[in-house]
Parts: C-alpha cells; structure tokens; sequence
C-alpha cells in the first residue's frame, strides 16, 4: 500500500467545513464520514480529516491551539497560477479567508496563504516544474 | 505536476529537527535545505515536510506560533506496512529524542492500529496501520486517526 497522509483537523462546524474542504476541491468520502468527522480526498496518498471538537478529543487531551495562532500551514502544489487563484476565491467564497499572510511571488514561485473557517493555514503554490523536479537549481528565495 | 502536500513546520532547533526527521524515515533532500529550512521526504512526489526556523516562519506569517507541547491544532497521520513498522517507527522517534504516544493508542485488533510521537518542537505524528483487506475495494483507507 502507498503511504499515504492524513492531516486531522479539528473543526466548530462540520457541514460548513464540507462544504469549504469541496469548494477547494477536495472530495468527499462519504464511506468515512459521519456526523462527528469527514473524509476528504485530495489524491490516492492526501486525506484531510475534518474532525467535531468532540471527535478531536477522543484522540488528544492537548486543547486545541488558539485561533489566530499557526502550528503547522498546509501546502498543496497546484498546476499554475491561476488554480492558485482559483483555490484562494473559492476558499474565500464558502467562508475562509484569503491572504492571510503575504503573497509569495517570486516568478519561479507562486503562493498564496488562505484561512479555513476555523482558522487552519492553507498555502496552495505553483512552482516552475523545471526547479520542482530539480532540473534548474532553486534561485535565491527558499520554499515555504 | 502530480499531487503533492507539503507540511511546514516552525521548529527551534533546525539540525535537531533533521536530524529527527532523518532517524524517523525522511529523508532530506539538499535542493531545498538551507540555513533556515529543510525538506522532508516522507514520499518522494507526493509527501513532504517543510521544517523552518521561527525566524524563517515569521517571513511568512505574522501569526504567533503555539507551545505544540501544550496545545495542538494538527494532528499528522502517516500510514505504515504493517503493526510491527508502526511500532518501529515509533521507537526510531524515541531513540531520536521524540516521546512516544502523546496520543492514545489505536488498536482495533485485526485491523486497525495506531499509534503516536512527538517531534522535539512537540508536533505530533500519528503511525497508523490498517489491514488493506479489511477495505471494501472501492474504499479508500480508513482515514480517521
């Protein structure tokens, strides 16, 4: 079996985050979702799991990290610019909050950070395939 | 360009935090690691880690970073081959200076099974194993964690 990865997130409102994790054009699985936590598919190895305060609880006693503060921000590598765009709009759209953060323009490099309903860092970036695949050496600006 | 996920990360101590990362399977790759960050493969073309400095986080966001010891607003699940290269992976991490099981262990006997550590910054990662036959074959593995 692949590995894969599975990034649990605690959410206030389930059906809300659904419906935001869709807009952002995740899948959901509906054989792993129920009324306390949701499956959603970004690729045979990326799963989010969208997980009730509740839910969260039974798998750590660690309260839940202050809104407006950032454990971790969450990446995800997308074809151009524009499904960059696209991502940050829809996720504004359905209740997030675009550009949370500073726009990563670096002409090899594109990003921009978005906030789920509940707070959580998204950070959809394209970058020239030609320096992902290491073909061109990576200029001056590190990746994040 | 195929899917990929890159998880960052703020950590204290750089080369501790590769170090470990390296001791619990991921390997660095030098393309982009530098003083201030380092890449994680955890699988090659699909998923990764960003370890960062604060210094670096802080270019990127303004947010304030939480104790991870303390709170958590993420709980990272990585699937493995077997009960036993759960366990594995878990005492590589303590070996390495992680703790163990900062989470309850998951163990649903024949099929399902998972457990924790923490990384020194006190970000904690779930090793979970799961019987793939025990999947309906249209369904994806089990996800919850």
């Amino acid at each position: 079996m692949p590995r894969m990865i599975f990034v649990n997130l605690p959410v206030a409102d389930l059906a809300q985050s659904k419906a935001f994790y869709e807009a952002l054009g995740f899948t959901n699985e509906p054989r792993f979702s129920d009324e306390t936590g949701a499956a959603m598919v970004w690729s045979d190895t990326i799963f989010v799991m969208i997980l009730t305060h509740e839910k969260w609880k039974g798998f750590t006693d660690r309260p839940i990290a202050p809104r407006g503060s950032s454990e971790v921000s969450l990446a995800l590598a997308m074809d151009s610019r524009e499904a960059v765009d696209a991502m940050i709009e829809a996720g504004a759209a359905h209740g997030g909050t675009a550009d949370v953060n500073p726009v990563q323009d670096h002409g090899f490099m594109y990003g921009r950070d978005l906030l789920d309903p509940d707070g959580h860092v998204w950070s959809p970036f394209w970058m020239d395939p030609a320096i992902a695949s290491g073909e061109q050496p990576m200029p001056e600006v590190a990746a994040g | 360009m195929p899917q990929m996920i890159f998880v960052n990360l703020p950590v204290t101590d750089l080369d501790k935090s590769k170090a470990f990362y390296e001791a619990v399977g991921a390997a660095n790759n030098p393309a982009f690691t530098d003083d201030t960050a380092a890449c994680m493969v955890v699988k090659e073309g699909s998923i990764h880690v960003m370890l960062l400095t604060h210094e670096k986080w802080a270019t990127f966001t303004s947010k304030k970073i939480p104790d991870a010891h303390t709170t958590a607003q993420v709980l990272i699940c990585v699937s493995a081959d077997s009960r036993e290269a759960v366990d594995a992976q878990v005492d590589k991490a303590v070996k390495a200076g992680g703790k163990a099981d900062p989470t309850p262990t998951q163990d649903f006997g024949g099929f399902m099974y998972g457990r924790s550590f923490e990384d020194p910054d006190g970000h904690i990662w779930e090793v979970m194993w799961m019987d793939p036959t025990a999947i309906p074959a249209d369904a994806p593995a089990e996800a919850e964690a």
